[in-house]
């Protein structure tokens, strides 16, 4: 069974990125490794444009071919060969002090490149199955609302993956999207409004597996429904979404679309499919979503 | 010899519900095209002149040279207002 395989000389970093690699649950089509080194990244030569996500700096495109993703916390670089399957990493003795971070920042970044490699495509989306079967994914940005939504959803038993962390790849029967292993991490307005306290010795977010909210977890939908949530002040919404807007939003939430050129087309072209199989919804999120009932299923009957 | 044109190479092209999806990865900016923007888009990988999109739209499409003519150029002229089309340089 294909997976991440993880080589290190330094056996315990070996150990601790295996173990977090592997808490994933990702099963690509093939073998990705991520082959590290344990030293101070080189000085960046690279003249190629850079492009910015938090904590992270990459370049990409002519005339290397390769990828490139530099952890700006620590000293930490990351190398992807085009077309290659293996990610050269390098970790500073300061990106080893902070593993929690290097491994939710840096390392899954790199690992969102080499998945690309596979034909996985990342799309910033929690996902879930509601009671009736339906598979829905929930795509936006930070601060949309997607990992209260997908948490309250888990607390009202539907089957979710995760909050972010999901990859679109081609199926026989249309497009699928596979979610990483991860705890749905909650900021304290969500833990609020989903009535959990938060633990004071908590570092950041805390964070909570599906089956912790009274849900279970499911790996891989084929989505039927698109929603875009947005927060709102009033009651919740659901207003219907044309295709080619959906795609637009998809693209907008597809963070890596456009970052390497010769990948660019097959993800636009997973996105197009995406926006053709299921039906899209704008979702105006209100705290009326909260109170007893289902008021997801009410408005998307 | 007549002005050729190319699409930039930054764009990448889908279609959905018979429209044009164009995506520039340089700026990340979005267009969607007609059916027939799509279909001169996909011609314009390799330079082509006004001739050329012309006989290929006419093969294509139930239209006549003169209206397949106005309507590339039209086209062609917002996309190039719009940096998605180049003039190739005269070899």
């Amino acid at each position: 069974m294909a997976g991440i395989a993880v080589r290190c000389p330094r056996v315990e970093v070996a150990r601790w990125v295996g173990t977090w690699a592997g808490g994933l649950a990702l099963e690509p089509p093939v073998t990705l490794t991520l082959d590290i080194t344990v030293g101070a990244p080189p000085a960046d030569l690279d003249d190629r444009p850079p492009w910015h996500q938090p904590d992270l700096e990459l370049r990409a495109g002519p005339p290397h071919g390769d990828v490139r993703v530099r952890w700006l916390r620590q000293p930490a670089l990351g190398v992807i060969g085009a077309g290659a399957t293996t990610a050269r990493v390098l970790l500073s003795e300061g990106a080893l002090a902070e593993p929690d971070l290097c491994a939710r920042s840096f390392l899954t970044a790199v690992v969102v490149l080499l998945l690309r490699r596979a034909g996985w495509h990342h799309v910033h989306a929690a996902t879930a199955v509601d009671p009736g079967g339906r598979a829905w994914l929930i795509a936006g940005d930070t601060g949309a609302g997607k990992s209260t939504t997908a948490a309250l959803l888990a607390q009202r038993g539907w089957r979710v993956g995760g909050d972010d962390l999901s990859f679109l790849t081609s199926s026989g029967d249309g497009v699928h999207a596979v979610a990483a292993r991860a705890p749905i991490r909650l900021r304290p307005g969500g833990l609020r409004l989903l009535g959990r306290a938060a633990d004071p010795a908590a570092d950041g977010k805390p964070g909570f597996f599906p089956e912790e909210l009274g849900g279970a977890w499911v790996q891989r939908i084929r989505p039927d429904l698109i929603a875009l949530p947005i927060l709102g002040d009033g009651p919740t919404t659901a207003v219907p979404l044309p295709p080619r807007d959906v795609l637009s939003e998809l693209v907008r939430w597809s963070a890596w679309v456009a970052l390497e050129p010769d990948l660019a087309q097959s993800h636009l072209d997973l996105l197009a499919r995406l926006a053709g199989q299921a039906s899209g919804y704008r979702l105006m999120l209100g705290t009326d979503l909260f109170r007893p009932g289902d008021r997801l299923m009410e408005l998307v009957p | 010899m007549s002005p050729r044109f190319r699409r930039h190479a930054d764009l990448r092209l889908t279609e959905l519900a018979g429209e044009g999806i164009v995506l520039h990865l340089g700026s990340r900016r979005y267009f969607s095209v007609s059916g027939t923007g799509l279909a001169i888009l996909e011609a314009l990988i390799e330079p082509r002149s006004m001739d050329e999109l012309v006989e290929m739209l006419t093969a294509r499409y139930e239209v006549d040279a003169a209206r397949a003519r106005a309507s590339a150029g039209e086209f062609l002229e917002r996309c190039r207002a719009a940096g998605v089309v180049l003039d190739e340089p005269a070899a």
